[in-house]
């Protein structure tokens, strides 16, 4: 294939990665350290993310990318590209039809299937990190469950802004054990980690560590009896398709205050559009 | 007859390994491995062979039980993937072991492998344990991630091997994860499974796996 081996990875750092994502799936939540690889891209645009799909990816996988739910922007467009160059995969746009989805801070719309695995491209793995810039001490903090900090922080936040006003990488527990950083999906999405038909997948490049959520498995949002977790709402529903269970991305369309609420899953924002037509 | 590495080793490996991990993501399934042929006289299951092709190579150690060598399994591993041989079983990556390997003749005697630290759970041993009887059903019940509800595991006379397993469960995050094995067929039980001896033990028909 051009050169490179299947997938562009040699076989002895896929077997590596791929040692370390069993830990991973055996203790749920819990940031397994591994040699990361250097690869064709800045750190920043998903380099961990790409070494687990080359890791997990075989020849008969189907793939599909999004970027910010998008499958038609850069981030997607090259990952998409440089998997079919390298491993030869089948790619598509539809959430359904892919064994292999790798993300940038989304989860589809679509209800994800029993089997699909989906990979999340992560900056920050340690949820603790901007309270504790140490990792010798976030490390003891996780062996030993020392978690109060986080709900200190939150807390902050309610005596701030009288709410919870973290809105994306919303940390959560997984399994009752381990404080993760969910990547930096919005916390709109933190409801479908829970007892999710799907594997998924946690890929840090810079920082060379690598988590996961088995499926059916307890993932709450940490919050307070009297400031429960909440997912924001929009008055709106989106413009093209009408769907109001949605996550939306406002768009400016011209310079006099005109704007509009479209979905940021294109390909659930595409289908609603195809079923109503 | 010799041992079979993969037809196709990079194809080959990460069918397997996908296998793996989808045990491993759903403690309790069965999934059944394309895996190349052992010897006759192996005493290790070809699911646990083609695991050992697909996982092990010169940045990892295994440990062997005594008995499980037969037919030149030492020799074999070394000679296809690199990886070493480790002399006690708490150097190790990966242990192949029996249940009655887990057992030991004393209580004392029993081996004693890695189970990573509080800090570092991911440095814990993997079992490779060879299994005479692996089927859905069966007394022990496992729960936990990855187990939507609770899974019924019939593993034969295993008992020390699912003891041992449970004891997980008090030392979280450290533990030992297994794979086990019985011919073609895989299932694994990592730390997070809650492991509990079921009373509605009803003994099915046809659930040695090798009856196939």
């Amino acid at each position: 294939m051009n050169g490179y081996n299947f997938a562009y990875l040699d076989e002895q750092t896929k077997r590596m990665i791929r040692r370390g994502l069993l830990k991973a799936v055996a203790i749920p939540g819990y940031q397994v350290p591994f040699g990361g690889r250097e690869m064709p891209m800045p750190y920043g645009w998903g380099t961990g993310g790409m070494q687990l799909t080359a890791s997990i990816l075989g020849q008969d996988d189907v793939l599909k990318v999004i970027d910010q739910g998008a499958d038609d922007t850069t981030n997607a467009v090259s990952i998409r590209a440089f998997f079919e160059r390298v491993a030869g995969v089948d790619t598509t746009t539809a959430t359904t039809e892919a064994d292999v989805i790798q993300t940038r801070h989304r989860i589809p719309e679509t209800p994800l299937a029993a089997g699909q695995i989906l990979v999340f491209q992560v900056p920050i793995p340690e949820p603790l990190r901007f309270i504790e810039p140490s990792e010798e001490e976030t490390r003891v903090m996780h062996a030993l469950e020392e978690y109060g900090v986080m709900h200190v922080k939150l807390y902050e936040d309610i005596a701030r802004h009288g709410h919870i006003a973290t809105t994306y990488a919303y940390p959560v527990k997984v399994d009752g054990r381990y404080v993760a950083d969910p990547s930096p999906i919005p916390k709109f999405d933190n409801p479908k980690l829970h007892m999710s038909d799907a594997l998924m997948l946690f890929g840090a490049g810079r920082e060379k560590r690598l988590y996961a959520i088995p499926p059916h498995t307890r993932v709450e949002s940490l919050d307070f009896e009297d400031h429960p977790f909440e997912v924001q709402e929009w008055g709106e529903s989106c413009a093209l398709c009408g769907a109001r269970d949605s996550f939306l991305d406002e768009v400016i369309t011209d310079d006099q205050g005109g704007r509009m609420f479209v979905c940021s899953d294109t390909d659930y924002c595409q289908r609603r559009q195809e079923e109503v037509a | 007859m010799r041992w079979q590495a993969f037809s196709d080793p990079v194809q080959d490996g990460q069918r397997h390994f996908r296998q793996v991990l989808a045990a491993m993501a759903e403690p309790g399934t069965l999934h059944d491995a394309a895996a190349p042929a052992v010897p006759e006289d192996a005493a290790i299951a070809p699911a646990l062979w083609a695991t050992l092709l697909s996982l092990c190579d010169l940045d990892t150690s295994l440990w062997i039980a005594p008995g499980l060598e037969a037919g030149g399994l030492a020799d074999a591993v070394t000679f296809h993937t690199g990886c070493r041989l480790a002399s006690a079983p708490d150097e190790a990556d990966f242990a192949l072991v029996t249940p009655g390997v887990l057992a030991g003749p004393g209580r004392d005697s029993t081996p004693a492998f890695a189970e990573g630290s509080d800090a570092y759970p991911d440095r814990g041993s993997t079992l490779l344990v060879v299994l005479d009887t692996l089927a859905e059903g069966g007394h022990w019940r496992l729960a936990g991630p990855g187990i939507p509800d609770s899974r019924d595991l019939d593993v034969g006379e295993a008992t020390p091997l699912m003891t041992r397993l449970a004891a997980n469960q008090v030392r979280f995050p450290r533990g030992l994860d297994a794979i086990l094995g019985c011919g073609e067929r895989l299932v694994a039980i990592p730390r997070s499974t809650r492991i509990e001896a079921s009373v509605s033990a009803t003994p099915e028909e046809d659930r040695a796996c090798t009856s196939q």
